[in-house]
């Protein structure tokens, strides 16, 4: 009798060792429906997840656009506007294949 | 009139360019101030005296509306054309880019001027031609090269 409680008892300690042990390992993990709706409010993460990637060519531009302030995106389309007109005028005063096609400088082409 | 003769007024006898003068209002614009929307009638011609006018369109940019320069006017320059040419509509919005003084004027009585001094009528209209081909053989360019860079990167 006496070796059959020790035996049950060892046995209780173990599970609840092990239920410790498991509950420790995995507490960093979201369920997998929290990491479903992790997914749906950041898609750029998902679809960064979702395409193959060969050494993170295709994502580097996307990210490097996002990270451009508004203020800045407009200030660069108005310079882009400018710079183009001033070209375009200067095709007018001197109408050529190579003076319409002249190189800009703008960051929106380059 | 003005400090700069007005690209409009060009050619005009003094005795044209006094009528003219006797049609025109004043407007005086704080900076920031907007002279005409997109959409609006348009009845009225200006001619900028002073200060800047920035003529702009709404663009798409990161899902918001926001309105990009297309075309800066300064002393002397036309703003306002489409109140001589149909539909009278103004198809751009004009903001004053700095405190700015312009002259407007309306297009009935403009009209009516030239009706009883039609070389004045003449060289006005010659004027406004070569204001607004110019803006077309700009466009023109600017979009050929545009075109041109799709046609580059289609092809590359």
């Amino acid at each position: 009798m006496e070796m059959f409680l020790m035996a049950l008892c060892l046995s209780l300690f173990g599970v609840a060792a092990s239920a410790l042990a498991f509950g420790a390992a995995t507490r960093g993990e979201p369920a997998p429906r929290e990491r479903e709706a992790g997914l749906k409010t950041a898609p750029a993460l998902k679809a960064a997840l979702s395409t193959p990637r060969f050494f993170g060519e295709d994502l580097a531009p996307v990210d490097m656009e996002r990270r451009v302030p508004l203020e800045v995106l407009l200030l660069q389309i108005e310079r882009h506007i400018r710079l183009e007109q001033a070209a375009a005028e200067s095709f007018l005063h001197d109408p050529s294949p190579e003076s319409l096609h002249s190189r800009t400088m703008s960051p929106l082409v380059h | 009139m003005t400090d700069v003769q007005p690209e409009l007024l060009r050619g005009l006898a003094k005795e044209d360019a006094a009528g003219v003068e006797t049609l025109a209002s004043r407007v005086h614009l704080k900076s920031g101030a907007v002279l005409f929307q997109l959409g609006a009638e348009a009845d009225t011609v200006y001619l900028v005296q002073r200060g800047r006018i920035a003529l702009t369109l709404p663009v798409q940019v990161a899902g918001r509306e926001e309105d990009v320069l297309v075309e800066e006017r300064q002393a002397g320059q036309t703003v306002g054309w489409s109140a001589l040419i149909p539909p009278h509509r103004f198809t751009l919005k004009a903001t004053a880019l700095v405190d700015t003084e312009v002259i407007g004027l309306a297009r009935s009585a403009l009209l009516d001027y030239f009706a009883a001094n039609p070389a004045a009528g003449l060289a006005v209209i010659r004027n406004l031609a070569a204001v607004i081909g110019q803006r077309l053989q700009v466009f023109q360019a600017m979009w050929l090269r545009e075109m041109q860079r799709v046609i580059d990167r289609r092809t590359a």
